[in-house]
């Protein structure tokens, strides 16, 4: 293994050998300089600016955003996560705007944090929103959130959930509607067009005003990133603000209090007072939207998010504007008396509610049955319980609909073409004979995270397999191939936490994987505190790499503060220093060897504490979007440039794979052996190479083979360099040719 | 009411396909085309397939109609891809069918990692994705849009744009789509260059040369008279292989060894003769460090490197080796009783980065690459050619009772490949094959027709994962099967 030196920021690994070049003998940025320059939103941060009468043009999510600020916000919170990153991202961009209005901003540590920054709107007359990731983000806000639901707002609150739902979805599937039902907050989802969702957003924070309620909008991954257009307003900067403070805080009013006695007159408040006004207000303000259709013995009562596909599956079925259709913008609360009106008369209504379990279809067999409206409801009987209504599963629960309920509709033509649409498919499925190779995400090129991975794999082929507790991040991706490591995902922050009652029962000790992400966000308390609480006798590695890189690199308190002032924040060693950790060391996270001496030394020790590795090493992803400018005008201006990428002799490589099975690198490909009498590929390494150095540090720490080799490119060579390559050069091709 | 173009786009995580559909978003709106795009963007690493979707009315004035957000089998207009495995996806989910769908798709693979970690070659069925592509969908525009970005200097993602364009499924004139890219701002020049590439191939003015992948050929001269044996005692078919074998074993260690080879193949039945040369020349060309170096450094070798990882011609280029040689590697080379002294020592390695691209790392591999006369004294290559004779004494006698499972014996030399733990699991492989299967088929305990397949069943078997699990799976199968065969044979 090549010898470890100590580099200036004091981490072990910094440079290994004059040999070998790549990340390893690259200045390391210290992790709270890391900045991420190069994502820049200047278009979006335009469309921000735009004022009344002008047309805004892009995507939904930006468009809510555009939506919160024409709404008067002061302060927006949130946590990042697809698809609504792009909210705090965007304005993270546009601190200039948000002076001016005089909005502040708080790129919170986790959900609960953002849910907990709405406490301003219990107070104060003020408008705020935050927004996160669900099912997840809400999961964790929840504490936060029934808190602030019990004694309600007096200003407007806004919540945006991105329904991370269906096709593209990241998290367990889940409903954010469950939340809204148990909490009595109000749940709006809006139809899919961009004037509807920005109307929708203005008109949330009217209705958590005139009702005192927390308003929670949910956004599906399509909807946050449809296009569309809208014609905007001027922005409106908030009455009070930063730029306008209060001399005085509230009156001391216990009734704003989330204890008893008050939480008992909050649940009365909740059901005789807030929820009449919400159904009088979605009434009177038409936020519900009402399609008419010729056969009024037929209706249909669909989400908003939803409306798009049902409509679509009408027009497939030649019926387009022919059944009247409820669009519930507002999912919770339903307004029983408008839901009546519509059945009333219809021979069958057919309810359109996508997940488990059907909280709106339960609701309305309720009600009719009350109301003894004996209209026939259809859902879930023609409509899948699970899963994402795409345009296949509408249509085939469209056809269902209208065959148990209007057989007058000749559907033959319509219901042919899909057969034959599906007839095709197999066809298809069996020309191509099987499934086709998956393509899971994985590590990005050059990605500091992936060594760490080899490196257990290399412990494994010594102890034994190991019990691996992961997190949520990018370093999940490890327990896809090709290291299909990790036995658990806990939630965001929770891998140490998920060993707890494992190690006690196992010889070996159990290895966490956490990110600083999953660090600040909730490992720090719920992972370390309670480990050295409770003596824990486990090993914990944390990928430092400056950024939530899975969310688009945002900054954490480990990076350059939360904004671009570069002002350092929180150190994750020294933390855990205060926090009384003696087993510590970090490490660079390129150099296997090292990695893999540093996990052998955590899992074999007699320390029987808590033994953390600090496996530091920038987001390549932004690292690459940070040095690729600077490279380019060092060579613009003439100066001495080393480009190094790695390579496999094919002559040498005999085609086992072996290192693509320890790396997984996407710059680590196949291709056709050169060799006339061998038929397997070998290994090559493409143009994507990043020169980050893994597969030569794997090579030599798995002993595989001797077909990798190192080449550095000087570019823009000074006389030196090539005048010592003329001569090698001259005596490399003499000794050749001899 | 019109009904809108419905476009379909499948890319991997890192070809731009965001880039893509916002360029054909403002390009639609320019014309004053009702569009909706959106997206399933996965997440923010650069692999994963991620799909958009677009939805264009056919003529200006803005959509009247609700657009959809999700594409619909059977009802996909034009469906663009980056890569053929992703176009293959496509297919296989139903949205591209031939009563209507225009596929765009470059024919280059990027393997999924799947296809990549196999022992072997794991890639998905080219041939198949092919069928499917020209069978499936109502027209298609062909071509290695990966090799036309390099060859444009831009992005994969704008010569997909150049193609829809060229395609002139939208009612969008090139124009417009130059327009979104010189709006975007972004290496505007680059790509417009990739625009034009894929515009032209998409109106077949553009001519691609097909990249194809060339066998390179051992040369050496000197062995014409060996060559000449071959031509008299081997069949036709088989001497482009017997006289590759020729030349690479003539260079690896010398003529005598090359004649070696041919005695070796004297005798085999003719139907046998060139898949048996093929592996024999393999099996008698081992990688040990003296083929190692003599590869490191040939004369084409560095002029190879400097195209692979595009130096230009003035820009110096240094480069390292990575060898860690260890006991046995040593051992390989030492007379056969110091060898056995020196393996029963403590095992141990050394990390070497060899410059060879200096003057005395070059020397150092050129005089390793000179041990050449020594070979045949070496621990090593005594010990290979035993092991090759048992090998060739196996293939002559399962020849009389089955020529396919000579065949499947002479193939399972496949297993034997790479060095040092690779190396030693292929061997261990074999040699558990050779006894537990081929041993017992050669004593007849097995049909010769479940014989070959048992044999070829537990190569694929050893193939199909580095713990051996599977063959170990397989062998027990086997022996099971071969139980009542064997007491009738008692």
């Amino acid at each position: 293994m090549p010898p470890a030196s100590r580099a200036a920021n004091g981490i072990v690994g910094g440079a290994v050998s004059p040999y070998n070049p790549g990340m390893l003998d690259q200045p390391q940025l210290a992790v709270a300089q890391r900045t991420n320059p190069e994502r820049s939103f200047t278009e979006e941060v335009r469309a921000l600016r735009l004022g009344e009468g002008e047309v805004f043009r892009g995507e939904g999510i930006l468009a809510v955003t555009k939506a919160i600020l024409q709404a008067g916000v002061a302060y927006v919170g949130g946590y990042q996560g697809a698809p609504v990153s792009h909210l705090v991202d965007v304005l993270v961009e546009s601190q200039d705007l948000l002076d001016e209005l005089g909005v502040h901003l708080e790129t919170c540590t986790n959900e609960s944090s953002a849910a907990a920054l709405l406490g301003a709107s219990i107070n104060y007359p003020i408008r705020g929103c935050v927004t996160w990731k669900s099912i997840v983000g809400t999961n964790v806000a929840a504490d936060a959130l029934y808190n602030l639901a019990s004694p309600g707002v007096i200003g407007g609150a806004l919540i945006v959930v991105g329904e991370d739902y269906g096709e593209g979805a990241s998290v367990i599937q889940e409903r954010a509607h469950a939340y809204a039902l148990k909490s009595s907050l109000w749940l709006m989802d809006p139809r899919p067009s961009l004037p509807t969702i920005v109307r929708c957003t203005e008109m949330a924070f009217e209705l958590s005003e005139a009702t005192n309620t927390p308003v929670m909008m949910e956004l599906r991954i399509r909807a946050c990133h449809v296009t569309g257009e809208f014609v905007a307003k001027d922005n409106k900067p908030p009455a009070i603000s930063r730029n306008h403070r209060l001399a005085e805080p509230a009156a001391h009013n216990y009734d704003r209090i989330s204890h008893p006695p008050s939480t008992y007159a909050h649940e009365k408040l909740k059901v005789e007072v807030r929820q009449p006004a919400a159904q009088r207000f979605i009434v009177e303000h038409g936020l519900n939207e009402f399609l008419p259709g010729a056969r009024s013995d037929l209706g249909i009562i669909v989400q908003g998010g939803i409306t798009n596909v049902a409509l679509r599956g009408l027009d497939r079925l030649e019926l387009e504007g022919r059944i009247p259709t409820l669009v519930l913008n507002v999912t919770h609360p339903l307004v029983p008396d408008q839901i009546a009106d519509f059945c009333k008369g219809k021979r069958a209504v057919l309810i359109v509610e996508e997940g488990a379990p059907d909280y709106i279809e339960q609701a309305v067999h309720a009600l009719l049955r009350k109301r003894d409206i004996d209209t026939k409801i259809y859902g879930k009987d023609v409509l899948p319980m699970a899963g994402e209504y795409t345009a296949e599963v509408m249509t085939e629960g469209l056809l269902k609909f209208f065959a148990l309920s209007a057989n007058d509709i000749d559907l033959s033509k319509p219901r042919e073409r899909f057969e034959a649409a599906r007839a095709g498919r197999a066809e298809a499925q069996r020309l191509l004979g099987g499934p086709l190779p998956l393509r899971p995400p994985g590590f990005c090129t050059g990605c500091p995270e992936r060594p760490v991975f080899s490196a257990i794999k290399l412990l494994e082929r010594e102890v034994g397999k190991v019990h691996m507790s992961s997190d949520i991040g990018c370093h999940s991706f490890a327990t896809l191939a090709p290291f299909n490591l990790g036995n658990s995902i806990l939630g965001f922050g929770m891998s140490l936490a998920a060993a707890g009652a494992v190690a006690p029962i196992m010889e070996r000790r159990t290895i966490s994987v956490m990110g600083d992400g999953g660090f600040w966000h909730n490992g720090l308390l719920s992972g370390v505190a309670s480990a050295m609480f409770n003596r824990g006798d486990r090993v914990l590695v944390i990928m430092q790499n400056g950024y939530t890189s899975a969310t688009g690199a945002q900054f954490i308190p480990n990076t350059a503060g939360n904004r671009r002032d570069g002002e350092t924040t929180s150190d994750i060693a020294a933390t855990l220093k205060a926090m009384g950790v003696k087993w510590l060391r970090t490490i660079r996270t390129y150099n296997v060897g090292t990695m893999l001496g540093t996990l052998r030394e955590a899992m074999n020790t007699d320390d029987k504490g808590l033994k953390v590795i600090v496996a530091d090493g920038e987001c390549q992803l932004a690292r690459q979007r940070r040095i690729r400018p600077q490279i380019a005008a060092q060579l613009k201006r003439g100066e001495r440039v080393v480009r190094t990428r790695y390579g496999v002799d094919d002559e040498v490589c005999t085609g086992d794979h072996s290192c693509i099975r320890l790396s997984g690198c996407p710059s680590l490909v196949v291709k056709p052996s050169p060799d006339p009498l061998r038929s397997d590929p070998v290994a090559h390494v493409n143009n994507g190479c990043v020169g980050c150095g893994l597969c030569g540090e794997v090579a030599d720490a798995a002993v595989l083979c001797p077909s990798f080799y190192t080449a550095d490119i000087v570019q823009n060579a000074s006389w030196w360099d090539r005048l010592k390559w003329r001569v090698r050069a001259r005596v490399i091709g003499a000794m050749t040719s001899a | 009411m019109p009904k809108p173009v419905t476009i379909l786009i499948g890319a991997l995580g890192g070809d731009g396909g965001g880039v893509l559909c916002d360029w054909i978003v403002a390009a639609a709106q320019s014309q004053g085309l009702g569009v909706q795009a959106t997206q399933i963007p996965g997440v923010a690493q650069r692999t994963g397939a991620t799909t958009y979707y677009l939805e264009v009315m056919p003529s200006s004035g803005p959509a009247q109609q609700v657009l959809a957000l999700n594409p619909a089998i059977g009802e996909v207009d034009v469906a663009l891809a980056t890569e053929l495995l992703e176009a293959g996806r496509m297919i296989f989910n139903g949205f591209v069918t031939p009563e209507r769908t225009t596929l765009i798709a470059s024919t280059h693979r990027v393997l999924a990692i799947g296809e990549r970690m196999a022992m072997g070659d794991g890639s998905f069925d080219v041939g198949r994705l092919l069928r499917a592509v020209k069978e499936r969908s109502r027209t298609q525009i062909l071509f290695d849009m990966d090799q036309a970005a390099e060859e444009s200097g831009g992005v994969i993602n704008a010569v997909l744009l150049g193609a829809l364009a060229g395609s002139g499924r939208l009612p969008i004139p090139d124009a417009a789509f130059e327009a979104a890219i010189r709006h975007a701002g972004k290496s505007v020049d680059t790509n417009l260059a990739a625009f034009a590439f894929g515009r032209g191939h998409a109106r077949g003015e553009l001519e691609q040369a097909v990249r194809e992948h060339h066998k390179r050929q051992a040369a050496t001269s000197g062995v014409e008279d060996l060559i000449a044996r071959a031509r008299r005692d081997f069949p036709a078919a088989s001497l482009d292989v017997v006289e590759e074998g020729i030349r690479r074993l003539a260079a690896y260690q010398d003529r005598k060894y090359a004649a070696l080879y041919l005695d070796r193949l004297n005798g085999l039945p003719a139907d046998l003769v060139r898949e048996v040369a093929r592996h024999l020349a393999v099996r008698m060309s081992f990688e040990d460090v003296i083929r190692v170096a003599q590869a490191k450094t040939s004369r084409e070798r560095i002029e190879r490197v400097r195209a692979e990882v595009r130096a230009k011609a003035h820009e110096p280029l240094e480069i390292t080796e990575h060898f860690k040689p260890g006991n046995e590697e040593i051992a390989a080379m030492l007379p056969p009783a110091a060898a056995r002294w020196l393996l029963r020592r403590r095992p141990f390695h050394i990390s070497m980065h060899v410059r060879s691209t200096t003057v005395w790392g070059f020397l150092r591999l050129r005089l390793l690459a000179g041990l050449r006369w020594w070979r045949p004294h070496s621990f090593r290559f005594v010990e290979e050619q035993a092991e090759i004779e048992r090998w060739l004494a196996a293939i002559r006698a399962a020849a009389p009772i089955g020529t396919d499972l000579a065949r499947e014996i002479a193939e399972s030399a496949r297993l034997i490949k790479g060095y040092g733990d690779t190396y030693k699991r292929g061997l261990q492989n074999y040699r558990r094959i050779a006894d537990e299967v081929i041993a017992p088929a050669l004593a007849g305990r097995l049909v010769p027709r479940a014989a070959a397949d048992a044999v070829a069943n537990a190569r694929v078997a050893a193939l199909a994962d580095p713990d051996g699990e599977s063959l170990s799976r397989t062998l027990a199968a086997i022996a099971s099967a071969s139980q009542p065969l064997r007491s009738a044979a008692e």
